[in-house]
């Protein structure tokens, strides 16, 4: 896409700073502890993807790093500066809520209000080719659709051809289609050289695009590595079976009754079925597949609980 | 540019709601129509009754616009979108004020248009531009108390709460009738206003009074008033809201 250059407009050492540092990062709201000791090291030029159950403390975290909430304590630097910083501002890209755009506006004037902040922003012709916006720029985003609205956000934390974006839940209720577009948006955004930080529910969604993943639960950092790490961290072979339930079995790192069936996670699923054999487990209909980041990221807070 | 688009959305999102940017732009003709034409015998006091219709229209504009607009911005997610964008909050504000500066003027030239239908309006120019400078004048401490409401009343209390101090101050203030014809006790009140001492600066620019320092003095000292009370609603709303 024509639209590379000036993307990144950063320097050989500024890459080297990170683009996200947090140390022992703390944020309570009254007695509620959203962040436990928070300490985070994100490099610039990957896609992070921040997961964790609800109420780990993920938007928490990002509020944090966009410098809409301040930690109690801890350092937070971002690109090397503090978030609230109007020079660090102007390299970092954030979506607003979807349901929040002033009604009565259309989208072009949006587009227009928030490319203003920016020295070097999109064109329009880059951010269509990006964002398939064309259509709607004379609408009210009071009529867009849920998706639209989604759209929009999205393209906005790109349209100041920022360094770094953040994206909390960026394609959380979507469609398939709409989901593909942004997708494809925040790849190509990487492709470019650009830094993402994302939060997600869907683990597909870390799967497809993220290169590092930091699994957050209660508030602190539970383990972070590449897609790969994480799932070798836990086990990469998913065994289910319908039969026994068995408490213990050599191999497993992690079981569960899922409806009518026996899932196992394991990272030696040779040794799981020996051992199911062994113990004389009934079992029918037995199958095994690798397991997805989805069973993987579980396992790892239901490991962490039982510690 | 920042300036210029921040101005221009308030505005369009302002003109985009008819139902207030009407009511609020018509509504001091309107009152004028039944309220200041029957004041309006002779007439300097028909010139009386139109300056303190313009000043009515700033406090309709800095209470309706500034006040409950703020508080309603205050809570939505748009304007914490808003608020971690590279731009100053007073740029934000800037705008905000010049926009409601338009529908000020607007409003005001619709007044002149019906008083000069309605009643028997005539001065010297020079009378015209002192009315007028006097109600830029009162602009400032209206916006204050506007941004005063914006900032400590929530979004559900704000719209009440500007309507009972709008039409408090217009009475007490002296807009709807001549100060000249207050009760003793009415008066008394009537001068701890910053509304009276608008209209007294727009009376005395009428008839052609030499102005006083002390109307100035006065409305200076209520602006930096309220500036200070806004502020402090501004950094207690951004202490709950993004600790």
């Amino acid at each position: 896409m024509a639209n590379s250059t000036g993307m990144n407009a950063i320097s050989k050492e500024s890459k080297e700073v990170n683009a996200v540092q947090l140390c022992d990062v703390v944020k309570s709201f009254g007695p509620t502890k959203a962040l436990r000791g928070l300490n985070l090291e994100l490099k610039q030029g990957e896609i992070h993807a921040l997961l964790g159950p609800n109420g780990a403390g993920k938007t928490t975290a990002i509020g944090v790093m966009t410098g809409i909430r301040k930690s109690n304590s801890g350092s937070v630097s971002i690109l090397g500066g503090y978030p609230w910083e109007k020079s660090i501002r102007l390299q970092v890209g954030l979506t607003p809520q979807e349901s929040g755009f002033p009604d009565n506006l259309r989208v072009s004037e949006i587009l227009d209000l928030v490319k203003s902040h920016f020295p070097k922003p999109m064109t329009d012709d880059e951010l269509f080719a990006r964002f398939p916006l064309e259509k709607l720029k004379n609408k009210q985003t009071g009529g867009l659709s849920g998706g639209q609205k989604r759209l929009l956000a999205v393209a906005l934390s790109f349209i100041g051809n920022p360094n770094l974006v953040f994206l909390d839940e960026p394609t959380t209720g979507l469609d398939v289609e709409s989901r593909q577009n942004i997708w494809r948006a925040i790849l190509d955004y990487r492709g470019s050289g650009g830094t993402v930080v994302l939060t997600t529910h869907y683990l597909e969604e870390a799967e497809a695009l993220a290169s590092r993943i930091v699994v957050i639960n209660e508030g602190k950092k539970l383990t972070d590595g590449s897609l790969e790490q994480i799932r070798d961290l836990v086990g990469n072979s998913r065994v289910s079976y319908r039969g026994d339930l068995p408490t213990m079995l050599d191999g497993a790192t992690h079981i569960k009754q899922q409806d009518d069936r026996v899932i196992i996670i394991t990272n030696d699923s040779d040794l799981v079925i020996r051992s199911m054999v062994r113990n004389d487990l009934e079992f029918q209909d037995l199958q095994i597949r690798p397991a997805n980041l989805e069973e993987a990221f579980f396992t790892l807070i239901d490991n962490s609980r039982q510690k | 540019m920042i300036l210029y688009q921040y101005f221009k959305t308030c505005l369009l999102g302002l003109i985009r709601t008819p139902s207030y940017s009407l009511v609020t732009i018509l509504v001091p003709s309107v009152i004028f129509v039944i309220v200041g034409v029957t004041f309006s015998d002779s007439r300097q006091e028909a010139n009386f009754a139109l300056g303190s219709f313009c000043v009515f229209s700033s406090l309709g504009v800095a209470f309706f616009q500034f006040g409950v607009g703020i508080a309603n911005d205050r809570e939505s997610p748009w304007e914490q979108y808003a608020r971690v964008l590279p731009v100053h909050p007073l740029s934000r504000l800037l705008a905000t004020i010049l926009a409601s500066l338009v529908f000020v003027s607007v409003s005001i030239c619709i007044l002149i248009v019906v008083a000069f239908l309605t009643t028997d309006i005539g001065m010297p120019t020079n009378s015209w531009l002192k009315m007028l400078f006097g109600v830029f004048v009162g602009v400032f401490p209206l916006a204050a108390m506007g941004l005063t409401i914006g900032y400590w009343c929530s979004p559900k209390g704000a719209l009440p709460v500007a309507n009972l101090l709008y039409i408090i101050l217009a009475f007490l203030g002296g807009i709807f009738f001549h100060p000249s014809l207050m009760p003793e006790f009415m008066n008394s009140i009537s001068i701890f206003t910053p509304v009276r001492h608008i209209v007294n600066l727009t009376q005395a620019g009428i008839s052609g009074e030499p102005w006083t320092t002390e109307p100035f003095l006065i409305l200076l000292a209520y602006t930096i008033l309220f500036l200070i009370l806004a502020t402090m609603g501004y950094r207690r709303d951004e202490a709950i809201k993004y600790r």
